[in-house]
């Protein structure tokens, strides 16, 4: 408790961590004498990463697999060592990287209570002091005299839950095992984790639950490929990352669609065949529908209406060539937005991206928009383009530009009616001249 | 170093905890638990005592007593060492998840082991009461022998599980090399039927002067301080020279063991 006036509980600065990835599974002398060095990769895991966690605050942890969360709390909980930087924590730790880690199969519940809390820092007496309260906790008072190799998983969860939390430390680190047992157990464990927060507690939380996260903590870091991506207040920082999540899930579903639409073209092109048959065509319409029925955003804001207007404001559902059109889209917001970026995106019909722009790139700024607010974006422009159906995608963005309160693809279809017909997308208006010599 | 051991006493209640734990698991479903333990000695020392009293005709007086009494301390070795070696890796749950100067591991199966011997040691000393020897005489020499080997097989213990995490396969070798280091301590023969010139050379492994002490304590029941004397079966008390390189070695090989331990610790969470 030497350090207890410090202003944080936790620093950590500059933290770099690399991982050593062996080819070779197991090291061994065999090898090192016979091949010299063994060849191994490195792997950042963490990227200079710094933050300071406040006396007294929950503080979470967020990030997609691999994003290097795991190893952050590793590298708080002393378990690992980093490659550079410093870690500071003042107070004692529990760390609660895995429920029941170091029980031993052929003991009885009850020996493993003992073992098990003097692994994680107390003393006999007072793990005797506490051990009722941990029995009734964990709800096995029938079988702490039963190996705990008849256990069930709960059981298993339960009894080390019930311990961990017994050890009653100043900062609790918990990672991803929140989720232990039936409803009821969980609701128990919700309980007492709200009881550290009333104490004053500093709890470090590792979750994928976004919703335990925006509710439990006070403020939240966003890792992305070991580094910090967003830091700050759990709302903000976890509506970010659902976005990035969003966006990434639908890139994969985009990317995994190519990929598809290409077998089916490659298998045209192999068989040599000019003509398409209908259920490939089929196969091809699928697919593109499955991109186009997509929303996505943190739905701070949302889009409620599209419409497309002739310049008299009168509602058209196609327009011609070279006429001017307004596309508006109707805004709601659902919580507080700084200065939302609004675009559109209107693509034909194999997915081209014809033209896109938004308010940003016009040079407009926008405001802060409460809650309950509502705005009408309009889009006025000329609509030179070839004969043909063409999609429109709104979107809201943040202002970060990277993450989005509402998307949805191809919202509304507009019908271009050309008395020209030429080829592609774009009308050049070409004039043809043929000049003898 | 001392910041080191200073956090190891204030775990000190987790490596008896874990050296319970060896314990329990070991003995745990069968009641002869410990008694089948001393299976091991038991029969090795019928084996060697037919060979050496009906084969080969040695004429070493109650060659069992002669046995056991080197035997039960090199098995405490073996054994620690044995076990050890792996055991860091046994433990990998631990180790991972968990933060505690990891050399309690190691240090629980030394204790365990040791806990162990103790009791083998009482059942020679019933022996010993049968066979009518005054065991009892130079008992008070027992404790200081006990903890200065206690510290060598730390010692060994510590650089063999560590030095294990980063090469798997020196467990194997660890087992033949012990089955080595069995015959080259004067175990199953007496130190004086060694030629002279080989006996300074293996007095410097500890082992040989530990066993060669429990032997003139419970065997020969003879202690002369830093007198070399020999008798007509070998009874042989090494020089203080032989003492002092002894305990030079054996703390050298403690701390050189710590060390290596401690410097390969910070990679174990990742490695096992």
């Amino acid at each position: 408790m030497a350090f207890v006036n410090s202003d944080y509980a936790v620093e950590v600065k500059n933290i770099t961590k690399n991982y050593v990835i062996r080819h070779q599974k197991n090291p061994s002398l065999k090898d090192a004498i016979l091949k010299g060095k063994d060849k191994y990769e490195k792997f950042l895991a963490l990227d200079d990463v710094s933050f300071n966690v406040n006396h007294s605050e929950t503080f979470g942890i967020i990030g997609s697999n691999g994003s290097g969360k795991s190893t952050l709390l590793k590298l708080m909980a002393k378990v690992l060592k980093p490659t550079k930087g410093d870690i500071l924590v003042n107070g004692t730790v529990s760390a609660l990287l895995e429920l029941g880690a170091g029980f031993h199969q052929d003991l009885t519940g009850r020996e493993n209570v003992y073992l098990n809390a003097s692994i994680l820092g107390l003393k006999r007496k007072e793990i005797s002091s506490r051990f009722d309260e941990i029995v009734e906790f964990s709800e096995l008072e029938r079988f702490i005299d039963m190996p705990v190799k008849s256990y069930s998983s709960g059981m298993y969860m339960r009894l080390g839950f019930s311990i961990a939390i017994n050890v009653n430390p100043d900062i609790l680190l918990v990672d991803e095992v929140l989720a232990v047992g039936d409803q009821a157990f969980q609701s128990k464990c919700y309980k007492v984790i709200y009881d550290f927060v009333r104490r004053g507690k500093t709890i470090i939380i590792v979750s994928h639950d976004l919703e335990t996260i925006s509710d439990l903590c006070n403020r939240v870091i966003f890792l992305k490929n070991g580094r910090i991506e967003e830091i700050g207040d759990s709302i903000k920082v976890v509506s970010a990352y659902r976005s990035y999540v969003e966006d990434l899930e639908r890139n994969r579903i985009i990317e995994q669609q190519r990929e598809e639409r290409k077998k089916i073209f490659k298998s045209v092109i192999d068989s040599k065949r000019k003509v398409v048959d209908a259920e490939e065509i089929d196969k091809l319409l699928k697919i593109d529908s499955g991109v186009f029925e997509n929303r996505f955003g943190s739905g701070d804001a949302e889009i409620v209406k599209i419409e497309l207007l002739d310049k008299d404001d009168k509602l058209i559902d196609f327009c011609r060539y070279g006429e001017e059109v307004k596309i508006v889209f109707e805004v709601k917001f659902n919580n507080i937005v700084e200065n939302p970026i609004f675009g559109i995106r209107i693509t034909d019909h194999r997915n081209i991206i014809v033209y896109g722009t938004n308010s940003k790139l016009n040079g407009l700024k926008t405001d802060v928009y409460q809650p309950g607010e509502k705005l009408k974006i309009v889009f006025k422009q000329v609509m030179n383009l070839i004969g043909g159906s063409y999609t429109v995608s709104p979107s809201i963005g943040n202002k970060d530009t990277k993450t989005y309160c509402d998307w949805i693809i191809n919202m509304m279809t507009i019908n271009v009616m050309h008395s020209n017909i030429a080829e592609g997308i774009a009308d050049l208006n070409s004039k043809v001249i043929i000049i003898k010599k | 170093m001392i910041s080191n051991f200073k956090k190891l006493f204030a775990y000190r209640e987790l490596l008896f905890s874990l050296t319970k734990k060896e314990l329990k698991v070991k003995y745990r479903g069968s009641v002869l638990g410990f008694f089948w333990s001393l299976l091991n000695p038991v029969l090795i020392m019928l084996v060697y005592s037919f060979v050496f009293t009906i084969v080969l005709r040695q004429g070493i007086k109650e060659f069992a007593v002669f046995l056991l009494c080197a035997l039960l301390p090199f098995n405490f070795f073996q054994n620690s060492v044995n076990y050890g070696a792996g055991c860091v890796i046994a433990n990998a749950n631990l180790v991972k998840k968990i933060y505690f100067p990891k050399e309690i591991i190691p240090l629980s199966i030394v204790l365990s082991n040791l806990v162990n011997f103790l009791l083998e040691l009482v059942v020679l000393f019933v022996v010993l009461s049968i066979f009518k020897y005054k065991f009892y005489t130079y008992l008070y020499l027992l404790p200081l022998i006990i903890v200065i080997e206690v510290f060598f097989v730390s010692g060994v213990t510590l650089l063999v599980s560590s030095l294990n995490v980063l090469f798997r396969d020196l467990q194997h070798l660890v087992t033949i090399l012990m089955m080595v280091w069995f015959f080259g301590t004067p175990i199953i023969y007496p130190l004086a039927n060694v030629p002279e010139r080989f006996q300074f050379w293996m007095q410097l492994n500890p082992m040989a002067v530990f066993a060669t002490f429990y032997r003139d304590i419970f065997y020969y029941v003879k202690f002369r301080d830093f007198v070399k004397y020999q008798d007509n079966f070998g009874f042989y008390i090494p020089d203080y020279r032989i003492i002092l390189i002894c305990l030079g070695i054996t703390f050298g090989v403690f701390f050189l063991g710590y060390f290596v331990f401690k410097k390969i610790e910070p990679r174990f969470a990742e490695e096992v």
